[in-house]
């Protein structure tokens, strides 16, 4: 039981790096994108060749790739959801849906279907209080905690934060006070980018890496972000523990090859009995 | 590979552009009668692409020795049209209805999986074609297949039953099952725990999984929780790469069981986990009998170190072979005529060979033959069920899978 | 090689169907459905289930089918009825689609699991003669095909039509003009569904096999891709979209001999890329599609058609 529960917080802590990266778009941009889980794969893929192909420890190839990532989301987002950008949420939708399979099959056309690893030592585990851990699940704990506390930083304590915040909250008014959108819009994408890289790592060391490691999340961690009220970073982290830890614990009662449904009943529950998430504001449309 | 990909490109822009022409365009080209066309379906791709290719060749090299011997049917060559199933049911059953309806096929063959087999099978029976496959679940045979279903592999249930035994020798009390969803997996877990329930060992769970989870974390903590002994593992090697990542991290001390086409997959197993994590794995699949004379002039026909073992690709020798030799016992290219003849040439009674061109000789002097095959006996139940297969037993000792025993059902 | 052209137009006609729900639902009605997989694997199973279990005969269990579809469609978009917003509605059915697939997986005492279910008998098939069944099926297929397209275009025309578009343009705006929006959109959602059903239980009759692995979501890309390129809303536009696509899908298969260095894992990918890139250039580039809908010129004086 208890140790169902912690093998659901890492369930969660795992799907918190993506959740708040739909969030943080979702905040700005208002749509969601679902390329998420095939961005997850493609900077999981490119930290892989650089740990496990060109020999770098998996850190510095994690921060280097995570960079680079962020730059390529900067770019994706000018060629693919900028000329769509006033085109409304279902366009964009479906462009992101379209630009999933592009990315998910890049890395199938270089890396194959074959299961991949990260070139690290898989580790034997350490038990606290009759728990079974292992380093990485603390390194996953860490990168999450900490990835938490600077999203919240960033957006409490810095003007680009604070600027996000302002597009987020009203974009026209934004532009009125003088906030330079697409500058907001381009750092917005290297944070999502950066955030989502860390992501792709950490579920390929719980896993492997293969081409549908990204995929597989989706509706999970759309699931989370949606119970934390899309928008906000804590709501986010909450959420995903929550689907985390109930998907886990459901094992208990329903049978394991269910469990992928939770995500959607908690989805159905939440959407008709409060919209706006457990955390969200309730606003009003238009 | 390339070449054959080169080559059938040749042939397949031969026939379409001799397609509305007729065959006749063709028989000019040879100076011969027609040319008898098989289909052959291999994963060349998708979760069984590993073993496509060596199964294609297989079955090139087996259709050249019997033309470079004269072919069948008075002078007639095999013409083999070589495509790649992607290891799926709807690729498959496309390429089943090209294969008859485009390339005039008679046989089709190859047939790694259960779901291109089951997607073929109706179409097989609808159009009077025969479908020799290599796949194991039951159900490929089950009812009525007309006589045009042939299964070269052993049967799903016997792969528990062997399982079973040997697992009986191994002395566990406690063992639990992790099963994937899937066609050929369930009727193995449902035999094997059967039997081990029948020699009083204690099943403490048994548990279906689905392909392609995010993770399988829950799985493994509630069956390898309750310390078994032995934790039996039938699956696919996307799936067993993920759980036995999870069951060394846990620090799970159950022994680990699985089949060879989960933990060794031509090495690619070890590959994705490292020696550390596979060290002590047993492994199991059906395999020729390696000690046979048939097989060791298989293995000297693919050109292979005669050590080398190869699980699918002599059945696809045997499937190319017993289509030859019931089509000339037959007189007839016709599987409507010579799908009746595969038993009398397989099961006997006759002189016992193992070569397929001597094999064809004596049918021409109309000899009674009992075909040994390169993967097996080659002896089958009316139902198309193959007999005589046993299953071979390895264990991952320093990264490298060992052989320890040859068994059968 | 005719035979095999048959077969490829079959195949054609089917994903047409789909795309022309998918039309519906989203091009005309804005209803995303990324659930599109799982509705399309309710359809074929329960057309499959209604035979082998229910002993219907196709044609019951094909109207069946449709109507199952059409129910859980109309409870998907009943449930939904709060979640006015598209991106909202769009994860629900994301997630209800999952559900479909996961049960037609698990549920083995009724689907039979990855077993999957086999001997999936065809309309009339003991009357047709089997040399000539390939034909009567494309036939059949194309009989269906019109009619799917003349129901669809009748309705897109009648006055239920018209509130259709309007939700789709601004719902606000249509819920002023007094339009019933939720009813609408329960209706439009329900009759899509029926027509996917109406895929479904065709491919059950195409393959005479279904399982699981058939029903991935790379056919909800498939008919995106159709629908955009037929041009949103345009009826005819998304047959030939649909045509499109299938001939690239399976024309491109020859690029490996073209190309001979690439396996075939990598040539499936590469054609799932130009499905992606083709999506999001004619996104960017034609968002009119190739053919514009229908009576948008017509309909300009109408205030809740006019596009932006």
């Amino acid at each position: 039981m208890l140790q169902t529960a912690f093998n659901g917080l890492i369930t969660g802590v795992i799907m918190t790096l993506p959740a708040l990266a739909v969030t943080l778009l979702f905040g700005v941009l208002k749509f969601p994108n679902f390329a998420i889980g095939a961005m997850m794969t493609v900077a999981a893929y490119m930290t892989f060749a650089l740990n496990a192909q060109l020999g770098w420890p998996l850190l510095l190839a994690t921060f280097v790739s995570a960079v680079a990532f962020g730059g390529i989301c900067i770019v994706i987002d000018a060629l693919t959801f900028r000329p769509l950008r006033e085109r409304g949420a279902i366009t964009l939708m479906v462009a992101s849906l379209g630009l999933g399979f592009i990315l998910e099959n890049i890395a199938r056309f270089i890396y194959g279907n074959a299961a991949r690893s990260f070139a690290i030592e898989i580790a034997r585990p350490f038990r606290i209080l009759d728990i079974r851990m292992n380093r990485e699940q603390m390194i996953t704990l860490g990168v999450s905690f900490l990835a938490m506390v600077l999203m919240y930083l960033l957006l409490t304590r810095t003007p680009i934060g604070r600027a996000m915040r302002a597009v987020a909250d009203n974009p026209q008014l934004a532009l009125v006070r003088g906030i330079e959108s697409p500058r907001i819009i381009r750092w917005t994408w290297f944070i999502t980018g950066m955030l989502l890289a860390a992501g792709g790592v950490l579920i390929g060391m719980d896993r492997a890496l293969e081409p549908l490691m990204g995929s597989n999340y989706v509706v999970a961690v759309f699931a989370a972000a949606i119970l934390g009220g899309l928008g906000s970073p804590l709501g986010a982290f909450a959420g995903a523990m929550l689907i985390g830890i109930v998907g886990e614990l459901s094992t208990l009662v329903i049978p394991p090859n269910y469990r992928i449904g939770i995500p959607l009943v908690v989805i159905a529950v939440i959407l008709i009995f409060r919209p706006q998430g457990l955390f969200g504001q309730p606003h009003i449309r238009k | 590979m390339r070449t054959f990909t080169r080559r059938r490109m040749l042939k397949t822009v031969a026939a379409a552009a001799a397609g509305p022409l007729g065959f006749p365009f063709l028989n000019l080209a040879h100076a011969q009668a027609a040319p008898i066309p098989i289909g052959v379906a291999v994963p060349l791709t998708g979760n069984a692409g590993p073993y496509g290719p060596d199964m294609a060749e297989a079955a090139k090299r087996t259709a050249a020795k019997i033309n470079g011997a004269g072919g069948i049917l008075g002078g007639r060559r095999l013409e083999l049209f070589i495509e790649d199933s992607e290891s799926s049911a709807a690729v498959a059953a496309n390429l089943t209805q090209k294969f008859i309806n485009v390339y005039k096929c008679q046989s089709c063959v190859g047939y790694w999986g259960t779901p291109e087999g089951m997607s073929s099978r109706p179409i097989v029976v609808q159009n009077k074609v025969v479908l020799m496959v290599s796949s194991a679940a039951n159900a490929i045979t089950e009812g009525d297949t007309q006589g045009y279903v042939w299964r070269f592999q052993m049967k799903a249930t016997d792969w528990g039953i062997v399982i079973g035994r040997a697992a009986a020798g191994m002395k566990f009390k406690t063992v639990g099952i992790l099963g994937l969803q899937n066609a050929f997996v369930l009727p193995i877990m449902k035999v094997f725990e059967e039997r081990m329930k029948g020699v009083g060992v204690q099943v403490v769970d048994s548990l279906i999984y689905n392909p392609e989870q995010p993770s399988y974390r829950a799985e493994v903590e509630r069956v390898f929780g309750k310390k078994p002994d032995a934790v039996f593992c039938f699956g696919l090697l996307p799936d067993f790469v993920s759980i036995m990542r999870e069951v060394h991290r846990g620090g799970f001390d159950s022994k680990v069981i699985a089949l060879s086409i989960m933990a060794d997959a031509e090495g690619k197993f070890v590959q994705a986990v490292g020696p550390q994590v596979a060290e002590g794995i047993r492994h199991f699949q059906p395999m020729p009998d390696v000690a046979a004379s048939g097989y060791k002039k298989f293995v000297q026909m693919m050109g292979a170190p005669p050590d080398r073992v190869f699980l699918f690709p002599p059945n696809t020798h045997d499937q190319v072979s017993i289509t030859a030799l019931a089509m000339e016992r037959a007189k007839s290219p016709m599987a409507v005529d010579w799908s009746k003849q595969i038993i009398t040439v397989g099961n006997g009674p006759g002189q016992e060979v193992d070569d397929v061109v001597e094999a064809l000789k004596l049918v021409r002097e109309g000899k009674p033959v009992n075909f040994q095959g390169a993967g097996s006996t080659c002896d089958f139940t009316p139902n198309g069920d193959q007999l005589g297969r046993g299953m071979g037993q390895w264990i991952i000792k320093g990264g490298k899978s060992v052989f320890v025993e040859y068994a059968k059902p | 090689m005719i035979s095999f052209l048959v077969l490829l137009a079959i195949v054609v006609c089917f994903s047409a169907i789909l795309a022309l729900a998918l039309n519906f639902q989203w091009g005309l009605g804005g209803m995303v459905n990324f659930g599109l997989a799982g509705f399309y694997t309710l359809g074929a199973y329960a057309c499959a289930l209604l035979i082998l279990k229910g002993g219907a005969n196709t044609f019951v269990a094909t109207l069946g089918a449709m109507a199952i579809v059409a129910a859980v469609s109309a409870l998907v978009a009943l449930v939904t009825l709060r979640v006015a917003e598209e991106d909202y509605f769009a994860i629900v059915t994301l997630g209800v689609g999952e559900m479909l697939r996961l049960a037609s997986l698990n549920e083995d005492w009724l689907t039979k699991g990855a077993l999957g279910l086999a001997g999936i008998p065809r309309p009339l098939s003991d009357v047709v003669p089997a040399e000539m069944y390939s034909y009567f099926l494309l036939g059949l297929s194309v009989a269906i095909l019109l009619g799917t397209l003349w129901v669809l275009k009748v309705l897109a025309r009648s006055p239920f039509g018209r509130i259709v578009r309007a939700v789709r343009e601004d719902d606000l705006v249509a819920a002023t003009l007094g339009k019933n929006v939720l009813w609408a959109r329960v209706r439009i959602f329900a009759i899509g569904g029926a027509f996917i059903g109406l895929a479904g239980a065709l491919h059950a009759f195409y393959y005479q096999y279904i399982d699981p692995t058939q029903f991935t979501n790379i056919v909800i890309a498939y008919a995106f891709m159709a629908v955009i390129a037929g041009g949103r809303g345009a009826h005819r536009g998304t047959i030939w979209g649909a045509a499109v696509v299938m001939v690239l899908l399976e024309g491109s298969r020859f690029l490996k001999d073209v190309i001979p260095a690439l396996n075939s894992d990598q040539l499936a990918a590469i054609r799932i890329i130009i499905i992606g890139v083709g999506l999001i250039l004619l996104l960017i580039f034609r968002p009119q599609g190739f053919l514009r809908e229908h009576r948008l010129q017509v309909d300009l004086g109408d205030a809740a058609t006019i596009q932006r």
